[in-house]
């Protein structure tokens, strides 16, 4: 069974309530999806609680997986990703810059990544290299735009703010560049 | 958007658009969660959605692994109950009783399908001038609709006899080593197996034992999708038909 099979049998384990499947999908992919809520929030107390938001919802099912719906790593993912936007949404004022691990000792907020950007993560991945390769063939601020709302949660008009540049030119440039990578995986495929 | 938002879904390029936003992640707040209502009753929208994630989840699936910390397993264990070594099967609706319990497609088609089949059997009851006997022979009918709202399948049984008869208006996709399955749903929403369904417009299924011990306690019959030659004790899969099931008998 590869990865793939075995997350789709975990998930349909834990929509039956199975505790035994819940904690090996946990053991599978929990490190994966903290990576993807790290790399939102940018603090590691804050990703941990999204990590537990999303396996408290897979397990209640309040994601409500729609029919039709694949049941991936990748779409952990965006489920993931999707909680961290919305606990950055709700938390952002207050980020702490110190937080205690479970033996009581302080860590410093450090998740900034030093392992390279996730440009840099896909290209040196086999699975990434084509979808590395189409970020990469985007013009330089419209490829900015769609990291800054894939990564960091931005809406249209703080990536408008952030880059200092018309609200219309960035949701121009997000769908545009959508496309672009659509029809550049299709070619590479 | 050229499209009236009322019917954006309606348009290929609009829900390949709003998938690809929603994954991108600049669908947000109440639009997101416009858009994952409707991803629920329209399966459409889950494929293109699902197409995105493929597009684009290497972005998130290459990232380096975060381990997390001891405490944050325990912590899910404890709120989600299952501290103790073994969890009870709790009573909570899965998603599969989700899908199917609210107003969504089913209950919808439901209406315009009872709608359009059952006023021609009462009239055909009603047509013979008998108080006492109806047309048909006491029995129980299912009319199922699909996962889109479509009128999908009908499913029909003496009451005292031991077969079904299956008639599939509109046929589902199934997939090689996989088999339709038969549920019924009593009134506390609790599911339970009938039998797989073999392929075909038109199919028989013989019953253990008289339809009136298997259907009386349906309200609701339902279809999944579960693997060749398995007995499951729950749908693993979404329903792909729904629908009530009626006692047609004085």
């Amino acid at each position: 069974m590869d990865d793939r099979d075995e997350i789709q049998t975990l998930l349909s384990r834990v929509a039956l309530r199975d505790a035994v499947a819940l904690e090996s999908l946990y053991r599978k992919v929990a490190a994966r999806l903290l990576a993807v809520a790290s790399r939102v929030v940018q603090d590691r107390a804050l990703a941990e609680d999204v990590l537990q938001e999303v396996f408290l919802t897979v397990w209640n099912q309040s994601a409500q997986r729609a029919p039709g719906q694949s049941l991936t790593l990748a779409w952990l993912c965006v489920v993931t990703r999707n909680r961290a936007i919305d606990m950055l949404r709700r938390k952002k004022p207050e980020q702490p810059l110190v937080w205690h691990d479970d033996n009581g000792e302080a860590q410093l907020h450090d998740i900034q990544d030093d392992t390279g950007s996730p440009l840099d993560q896909l290209l040196a991945h086999e699975d990434g290299q084509r979808l590395g390769h189409c970020l990469g063939a985007l013009e330089q601020e419209p490829r900015q735009a769609v990291m800054m709302a894939f990564f960091e949660g931005l809406t249209h008009p703080e990536i408008a703010e952030r880059m200092r540049r018309p609200l219309g030119t960035v949701k121009a440039w997000t769908r545009r560049s959508l496309m672009r990578l659509k029809g550049c995986l299709e070619l590479a495929a | 958007m050229t499209t009236n938002h009322h019917y954006w879904y309606q348009h290929p390029t609009a829900v390949d658009q709003l998938a690809g936003a929603y994954v991108l992640g600049t669908l947000q707040g109440r639009a997101r969660r416009r858009f994952e209502a409707a991803m629920r009753t329209r399966p459409e929208l889950a494929t293109a959605v699902a197409s995105w994630t493929q597009r684009l989840g290497p972005m998130m699936t290459t990232l380096p692994p975060v381990e997390p910390s001891a405490a944050t397993w325990k912590s899910i264990a404890h709120r989600a109950g299952i501290a103790a070594p073994k969890a009870p099967p709790a009573k909570a609706s899965a998603w599969w009783q989700r899908w199917l319990s609210p107003i969504p497609a089913g209950a919808l088609a439901m209406g315009l399908v009872v709608g359009t089949v059952a006023p021609m059997l009462w009239q055909a009851q009603m047509g013979s001038g008998s108080e006492q006997e109806t047309q048909l022979p006491a029995s129980y009918v299912g009319v199922l609709a699909t996962a889109q709202g479509q009128p999908g399948l009908i499913v029909s049984s003496l009451r005292q006899g031991k077969v079904v008869e299956i008639k599939q208006v509109a046929p589902v996709e199934v997939p090689a080593g996989s088999t339709l399955y038969l549920w019924r749903i009593d009134k506390a929403g609790a599911v339970s197996a009938i039998g797989p369904v073999p392929a075909g417009k038109f199919v028989r299924v013989d019953l253990a034992e008289p339809a009136e011990k298997v259907f009386f306690t349906a309200v609701e019959l339902a279809v999944s999708v579960e693997p060749l030659g398995s007995s499951p004790v729950a749908p693993t899969q979404a329903f792909v038909y729904r629908g009530l099931c009626g006692k047609l008998w004085r």
